[in-house]
């Protein structure tokens, strides 16, 4: 089967990207070493797993996990291993390839969005959220932006709200009497 | 005949009927906006249907992996951007015969042969499931953990990539997992003294996050590239193209529903394997492969929608997902408090025909919208990036959020989002590790079962592996699979081809 990589750089990033077979990307170390503590450090968790009931032997809670964390050092310290030693990929950076600032921005907004979720509301804040990302992606007038992004969520609201009756945090929005209030609305009509 | 009745439950309800065909439509949309995969739509999905009864929402889903399966052509197609993993061996033609004006005959080709190869699977699943689950029967709790084992190997070893990363892959899949109080012993495992983490981490959001978020924020990398405008006329082909080509379409669909019947191995897997095929067999193509051959195109749709029935066999039957789909499918079924597994088959089997009387009517949806539409096909893969991504994000966000009303959710959603981000670029396969979520409780339990019936002894465990047939045949596969990717193999294989080679 010959090796297809689509990665670099036509948009098909569902097919495995990883960049270039011999050649280590930016970072890839650092992500390796990272990978490899952290699986240490699980690996030392589990063996604190108590078995309550009896013996720590073959049948407790406590295999599995140890199994799989010290398959997870092993197989991190071999691909740790294996990193090292490939050549840096010089045609990458971090800043352009791997975290480019628009990324970064955009983690920070998807944290901001879980911030204020619950104190402001779904409609509010995503509201904010699609504006925001939107106007900085598309570069287009604030016209054009608003009209997409709060016909969208409009759009989305109306469908897992009421399609899929998905509740969320309703905050400052008081979304139950909005929604009161409409089938009133309708009923009064149809009981006339 | 009451299983005719159950696998006619769907063309008797319009409700249900309507629910597949939006599946579908919705599904070829997915699959071919690139940046959109079925995975992440049917994870998404899951969170939004689980409060539904459980006909209603299978139906939806799927449509949904129907249509997108066989979507991810268009694109490919048309723009030579694979829409979806599967499509990747389908723009290597396809994409030529694009170029040339012949756009519309392609698409109409990868609709029928991909309607042919869904039939091909979906008959092969009705034939084999109900053996294989009476089979399944016999099978010890080691061999369910052997086949685990196995599932989440092979998706590491045959995606492309280094099967060292799946294995890690797999394995943090199932630590994952087994976070959490045990259900058996009530010992907290990889809980770190958080209440937080004593129910575990919900696998929606795992799944969320690494197919959702991780997906839209690499998106992020492709915002400024612009689609590109098709023509496209006549796209039915004629009779006599099906024709010439149903000998090729039958061979590579039977490939395709076997690398779909693997556990572990989906459509992605079965196209590529099903192209080498194509190039091997045809002798004298009218174009040359990767020119835009019709044998290349041919190849890959029909194997990678034959794989789509194939990857419900072992999921129906054994309860071991046959791709990252049906992983997430399980996950759904678990959801509405189905277990799948042979007992599924004995205790409802009116569930599996339902299933199977789905996927029939999903096909023909596929061959009717695949083949009118094109019009507005065109118009909706235009919807720019700038405007999906945060769409995109904000669906992810209210999926992980609705399952269990926890913004802790949506903050485990995020977490795997960003992780899966860098798995991505680092070139770890996310697959194994929702196979490994998803299996690591039937993983754990058989082992353990396995293990207490040996009363303890590695000794007797590995007695048994030895001298049970079918545990033997599933132990030595895990090995091969291990040996395969050493050094000790490819001198072999070089040294045996030598030989072969000297000889002849």
């Amino acid at each position: 089967m010959e090796h297809i990589d689509p990665e670099h750089h036509d948009g098909t990033s569902d097919a495995t990207p990883g960049g270039e077979v011999d050649k280590r990307r930016p970072g890839e170390l650092f992500f390796s070493a990272f990978l490899l503590i952290a699986s240490l450090f699980l690996l030392s968790s589990a063996f604190g797993i108590e078995n309550p009931f009896g013996p720590n032997g073959f049948s407790s809670p406590r295999s599995i996990p140890l199994a799989t964390t010290a398959v997870m050092v092993f197989s991190s310290a071999l691909v740790l291993f294996k990193t090292a030693r490939l050549p840096l990929d010089r045609a990458e950076t971090i800043a352009k390839d791997i975290l480019p600032p628009v990324v970064l921005v955009f983690a920070m907004f998807l944290v901001l969005y879980g911030v204020v979720l619950r104190p402001l509301g779904f409609l509010p804040t995503s509201a904010l959220f699609l504006i925001a990302a939107i106007k900085i992606l598309a570069k287009r007038n604030w016209v054009w932006t608003l009209t997409v992004s709060l016909g969208s969520l409009i759009a989305i609201w109306l469908i897992f709200r009421i399609v899929f009756s998905v509740l969320m945090p309703a905050g400052i929005v008081p979304e139950a009497e909005f929604i009161q209030f409409f089938r009133d609305l309708s009923n009064g009509g149809a009981e006339q | 005949m009451i299983a005719l009745m159950d696998f006619l439950t769907v063309f008797t309800q319009p409700e249900l009927l309507l629910l597949v065909g939006l599946g579908t439509f919705a599904g070829i949309y997915v699959g071919a906006i690139p940046g959109l995969s079925v995975t992440m739509a049917v994870s998404i999905l899951i969170s939004f249907t689980f409060s539904w009864d459980v006909y209603p929402a299978i139906s939806l889903m799927i449509g949904i992996y129907m249509g997108g399966v066989y979507g991810g052509s268009r694109t490919a197609i048309l723009l030579n951007i694979p829409g979806a993993p599967s499509a990747i061996a389908t723009a290597l033609d396809g994409y030529p015969m694009a170029k040339r004006g012949e756009a519309g005959t392609a698409i109409g080709v990868t609709t029928v042969m991909s309607f042919i190869g869904g039939f091909v699977g979906i008959g092969v699943l009705a034939l084999a499931a109900p053996l294989v689950s009476e089979f399944a029967l016999k099978f010890q709790p080691r061999d369910y953990m052997l086949l685990a084992i196995l599932g989440i190997l092979l998706v590491g070893s045959l995606s492309q990539g280094s099967l060292v990363k799946g294995i890690f892959a797999g394995a943090l899949g199932i630590a994952i997992g087994a976070v959490g109080r045990d259900p058996l012993t009530f010992a907290e495992r990889f809980t770190f003294d958080f209440q937080l983490l004593e129910g575990g981490i919900s696998f929606i959001a795992v799944m969320i996050g690494m197919f959702g978020v991780s997906e839209a924020l690499l998106q992020l990398h492709h915002v400024d590239k612009d689609a590109v405008r098709q023509k496209i006329t006549r796209i039915v082909p004629s009779l006599a193209t099906v024709k010439k080509h149903l000998p090729l379409s039958l061979q590579t669909s039977t490939i395709g529903v076997t690398i779909g019947a693997l556990p572990g191995t989906g459509g992605d897997i079965a196209a590529l394997m099903a192209y080498d095929h194509a190039k091997r067999v045809t002798k004298n193509p009218e174009r040359p492969f990767g020119d835009g051959a019709m044998e290349g195109l041919v190849a890959p749709e029909t194997a990678n929608n034959s794989a789509v029935g194939g990857a419900f066999i072992p999921m129906m039957t054994l309860g071991i997902p046959g791709d990252a789909v049906t992983a997430i499918m399980i996950g759904a079924l678990f959801i509405h408090g189905l277990n799948p597994g042979p007992m599924l088959m004995i205790d409802q089997p009116d569930m599996f025909w339902f299933i199977v009387g789905c996927l029939v009517m999903a096909n023909i949806f596929m061959l009717i919208f695949g083949l009118t539409g094109i019009k507005l096909f065109t118009r909706i893969v235009e919807m720019p990036r700038s405007v999906l991504i945060p769409l995109i994000m904000l669906l992810s966000i209210v999926g992980a959020y609705a399952v269990n009303n926890s913004v802790t959710d949506v903050y485990w959603m995020l977490g795997f989002g960003v992780f899966g981000y860098f798995m991505r670029h680092y070139g770890y396969p996310l697959g194994p590790v929702i196979l490994g979520v998803i299996l690591s409780r039937l993983l754990d339990d058989n082992w353990r079962r396995a293990i207490i019936s040996e009363r303890e002894d590695l000794g007797r465990f590995f007695e048994g592996i030895v001298t049970s047939p079918l545990s033997l045949v599933l132990f030595v596969s895990v090995i091969l699979i291990f040996v395969s990717q050493t050094p000790l193999w490819s001198k072999a294989k070089a040294r045996i081809f030598k030989d072969g080679k000297a000889k002849s």
